[in-house]
């Protein structure tokens, strides 16, 4: 078995008052066994309905879906296995933790739906509390939580099931900040613990790059790019990918040729070689550099600006945020973003000289 | 961006329900309501055109029509109908606007005993009311007429309770709690930073109320105007008690005389059914009008959010007698009523209240009401009756309100509109209509017996039940669903174990709602009225048309003391889940 979960050119109509409105135009996704597999788009793109396709909470128009190799849907087949017959678990963005029942009743559900008694439930509940860290919870009602302790429940009560697939809608958007990148924290361990598939959805790509082994990045109801968190930041075959993950400055280009280090473009802020993508530099038409990976100094006077890469120019405006400095500039009648650590600081109106690594220059096609 | 509305985690849910298990109970809602709703409307048309009047006789004729709709009392008819109707309507909005604004949002002292005063009328069944009043008002001897004559000398009597007027008043008055009840949410959920907002734009009380706060009101007082129109339209109990007996008719006991009463002895179904259809059609489209104001009064209401204090309006001097006010209403439509019919239910003929008459005080009409057997019977009829109904209205409306709001089965929109329709249906007509059905269809043999006032009350019922379930439903965030069946849950236990105890509190209220106005209805019960399944207020009824109204106080006694006690709880039950 190459894949846990195997979606295959997924269609998903809308009817609308005047013709349809396609949300999913044919996606295709391979998640290996283990995988901690991510959707990343903005809102609107399909994520969500995707993984709803593959609970089995709505039926697509179309395409296939396998998971753990037994079809649970097929639109040719006419085959659509019911979501409480999936090997699934699932955690809402609104957890969904029901107010009538006690955090124990709640976690228990799964299990007595799959018509299981006796100690072993008690067990099994006891453990999955256990491991998302509410252990003493048990007969604590449902309705007396805070979000934090909710959002561990609906964990507890998707783990506790020990299905074959974990799916993860928005799980962390209702929390505040510092919550949030403490349960990202924990959520990656735990999946780590338990080994299970993961599909999980998010429009935040900073929780994405962070939790994720590999991202698909979506846009109007399609698989945009699809590649592991470094790939998809450094190596983006596409400007959406680009400018979704991070932040993301591109420049027009135009194709000089290859040279040793990678392929020479001409840019609005004069020629620089490019060594991500090089290979497709005759087709290359825009450049993309991220701020943080432009180092900037202080032009040493009367120096001439020389060397590969090396661009002068002027500070405009200096945004002090503490850990980052970032840095407006005007180089070759354009202007652009730098970051850099506070470890020193420039001045506005100061000259300075701008070093752009080759291997963080970006070249995309058409 | 626009693509943002078609994200289906915030639209309706698009569940497989197919699959899921849920196509039974679909098919099953679909088929009750057809056989509870269509067929007997039908079976109404067809009846019309038969020479006969009967559904199953042959023959085809439009004379039924003509005769119908060229006799000048016909539109006689339709006038007093839509008079009384319009009357009552507008008495009871009067009032009722009054009321919620004073409760709501005014510093009126005691407001909860006023809130209590206000809703308690509704134990007090519209025959019965109608009875009290006639005591207190009728020409020759009424109380009020003889105090008043007694003390100014009056030579004729000032109020005749037998006229299109008196019959608005006492309509009025039962109709109050039903507009308090609709409107006082409206005041209430009212965000006071729309008129705080208004107030810091400069402009004065005046300006407030007639540009902020009457339109943020108008689709909650229109919703309950069409209400209350359709309520006048249909009722029977009052025309009934009141109206018949001196020839004026409206609508609902023009149907009943000539079902019942008919001067050539037998009923004449083609003229009633004729006649029907005109009203039919005219009340089903009230009926929408009603659902389009209350939904643009829900989306009004539901946009503010909660935990605010209503801003509450300064009576000073006005502050006590705002609430004599209030306790007038309640003289009116409760004090007043009961006391006459406890003083009537214990004298042995009916004779007015004075000091000479104590001496004939006596409880032969309340222990014949204990031992007589009809009156057990009757008791028994009533209570099985409204068990069953509210039992049943219960469940069919939880499971419509699921299908309606949460499911994606095909004709759910239909299952919306058959599961509303018989609130625009009068009682009589669904009577009739049943009639017709139970005479016809001979695999179901229940004509004449309990089980076709049970129907009955089910079609009547299920408009507000379903749409008492529906507010709920909304309320139930389609994920808790959606977590029990990923959860690995079915459908039914998804129902059983998420749905149905989260709808809980809205089924007991819905209950115990159905329970006290199956109590208390009179008119389908008496279109099919056999010799064996009269309920109390058709043995009331029965009694009071029979010249003996001592008895039939002292039933409504026993009657009122139990709906009280039911609309006790269902106020219970309502608040805590407002709560």
């Amino acid at each position: 078995m190459d894949s846990m979960l195997a979606v295959r050119d997924l269609v998903m109509d809308y009817p609308l008052d005047r013709g349809v409105h396609r949300a999913l135009k044919g996606i295709d996704l391979d998640v290996r066994p283990g995988e901690f597999f991510t959707l990343l788009g903005p809102s609107g793109c399909g994520k969500t309905t995707t993984l709803r396709s593959v609970a089995g909470l709505e039926v697509p128009t179309g395409g296939s879906i396998a998971i753990a190799g037994q079809t649970v849907f097929s639109a040719e087949g006419g085959r659509v296995v019911p979501a409480n017959k999936r090997d699934i678990s699932m955690v809402f963005q609104s957890y969904a933790i029901w107010p009538h029942m006690s955090v124990g009743e709640n976690v228990a559900f799964p299990l007595k739906a799959m018509r299981q008694a006796g100690p072993q439930v008690r067990q099994r509940v006891a453990l999955a509390l256990e491991m998302v860290g509410l252990g003493d919870y048990l007969d604590r009602p449902a309705t007396q939580l805070s979000g934090g302790q909710q959002q561990r429940v609906a964990l507890a009560r998707a783990i506790v099931k020990d299905a074959k697939l974990l799916l993860l809608d928005e799980p962390l958007s209702n929390l505040d900040a510092k919550l949030r990148e403490q349960m990202r924290v924990e959520l990656r361990d735990l999946q780590s613990r338990l080994g299970t598939t993961t599909l999980y959805v998010t429009h935040d790509q900073e929780e994405a790059l962070s939790l994720s082994d590999r991202i698909a990045v979506m846009k109007d109801g399609e698989v945009v790019e699809l590649g592991t968190p470094q790939e998809l930041y450094l190596r983006p075959r596409h400007r959406f990918t680009a400018q979704f993950i991070g932040q993301a400055q591109v420049f027009p280009c135009t194709p000089l040729g290859a040279n040793g280090a990678g392929y020479r473009v001409d840019t609005p802020l004069g020629q620089l070689t490019a060594g991500v993508n090089a290979d497709q530099g005759d087709r290359a038409s825009h450049l993309v550099i991220r701020p943080e990976h432009i180092q900037v100094e202080p032009a040493a006077p009367g120096e001439a600006t020389s060397g590969d890469n090396i661009v002068a120019g002027e500070v405009v405006a200096v945004s002090f945020s503490g850990k980052l400095v970032e840095y407006r500039i005007r180089a070759a009648g354009t202007e652009l973003l730098v970051q850099n650590l506070s470890t020193s600081l420039i001045q506005a109106g100061d000259a300075v000289s701008l070093r752009i690594p080759v291997e963080r220059c970006v070249l995309l096609g058409g | 961006m626009a693509t943002t509305v078609l994200e289906p985690t915030r639209a309706a849910p698009r569940s497989n329900w197919r699959q899921s298990g849920a196509w039974m109970p679909v098919l099953g809602v679909g088929a009750l309501l057809v056989w509870l709703v269509v067929v007997p409307l039908i079976l109404l048309l067809i009846s019309s055109v038969r020479p006969t009047g009967f559904p199953t006789d042959p023959g085809f004729t439009l004379q039924h029509y003509v005769d119908t709709y060229t006799d000048r009392r016909f539109w006689e008819l339709a006038g007093n109908t839509a008079i009384f109707a319009v009357g009552s309507t507008l008495f009871a909005l009067l009032i009722g606007i009054t009321l919620a604004w004073l409760v709501e949002r005014t510093d009126m002292p005691l407001k909860g005993l006023v809130r209590t005063m206000i809703i308690l009328p509704m134990a007090t069944p519209p025959v019965l009311l109608a009875i009290a009043w006639v005591m207190l008002l009728s020409p020759r001897t009424g109380e009020i007429n003889a105090l008043l004559s007694a003390l100014f000398g009056f030579e004729d009597a000032v109020f005749n309770i037998y006229s299109l007027t008196g019959m608005i008043f006492v309509e009025g008055l039962s109709l109050v709690p039903s507009t308090f009840l609709i409107l006082s949410p409206a005041f209430r959920n009212m965000d006071p930073s729309l008129e705080e907002a208004a107030m810091v734009s400069g402009a004065g009380i005046g300006t407030l109320l007639r540009r902020v706060v009457l339109p943020l009101l108008t689709p909650a007082i229109l919703a309950a105007g069409v209400f209350l129109l359709i309520v006048g339209f249909v009722v029977f109990d009052i025309p009934g008690a009141i109206g018949l007996p001196a020839g004026i008719f409206t609508l609902s006991s023009r149907i009943y005389y000539l079902a019942h009463e008919n001067p050539t002895g037998l009923p004449d179904f083609g003229q009633i059914s004729a006649m029907a259809i005109f009203f039919l059609g005219g009340l089903i489209l009230m009926a929408f009008g009603y659902q389009h104001y209350t939904r643009r009064a829900s989306r009004f209401t539901t946009i503010t959010g909660k935990g605010f204090r209503p801003r509450s309006f300064k009576l000073r001097g006005w502050r006590w007698p705002a609430f004599a006010g209030a306790a007038f209403y309640f003289t009116l439509a409760v004090l007043a009523p009961l006391a006459i019919l406890l003083w009537t239910s214990f004298m042995p003929y009916q004779t007015g209240i004075s000091a000479d008459a104590v001496g004939l005080l006596t409880t032969d009409n309340h222990e014949t009401f204990f031992s007589n057997r009809f009156a057990v019977r009757a008791t028994t009829n009533s209570v099985t009756i409204a068990l069953v109904a509210a039992t049943v209205v219960a469940l069919v409306s939880l499971l419509v309100s699921w299908i309606v709001v949460k499911s994606k089965a095909p004709g759910r929109k239909v299952i919306d509109i058959l599961s509303f329709m018989p609130l625009a249906i009068p009682g009589v007509l669904i009577g009739l209509a049943l009639i017709y059905v139970y005479l016809t269809v001979n695999f179901l043999p229940i004509y004449g017996s309990i089980w076709i006032i049970v129907i009955a009350y089910i079609t009547t019922y299920l408009s507000f039940g379903s749409r008492t379930t529906h507010g709920v439903m909304l309320q139930i965030h389609n994920d808790l669903e959606d977590a029990a069946r990923t959860s690995g849950a079915g459908w039914g236990r998804t129902m059983r174990r998420i749905v149905v105890p989260l709808a809980a509190p809205a089924i007991a209220a819905v209950w115990v709602w159905v329970l006290a106005h199956c109590m208390r209805e009179l008119s389908s019960a008496l279109m099919l009225q056999g010799r064996t399944n009269e309920t109390l207020p058709v043995l009331l009824y029965g009694y009071w048309t029979g010249g003996e109204p001592n008895k039939a106080a002292a039933v409504g006694v026993w009657l009122i003391l139990a709906l009280l006690i039911v609309v006790g709880v269902w106020q219970f039950l309502t608040r805590r889940r407002e709560a």
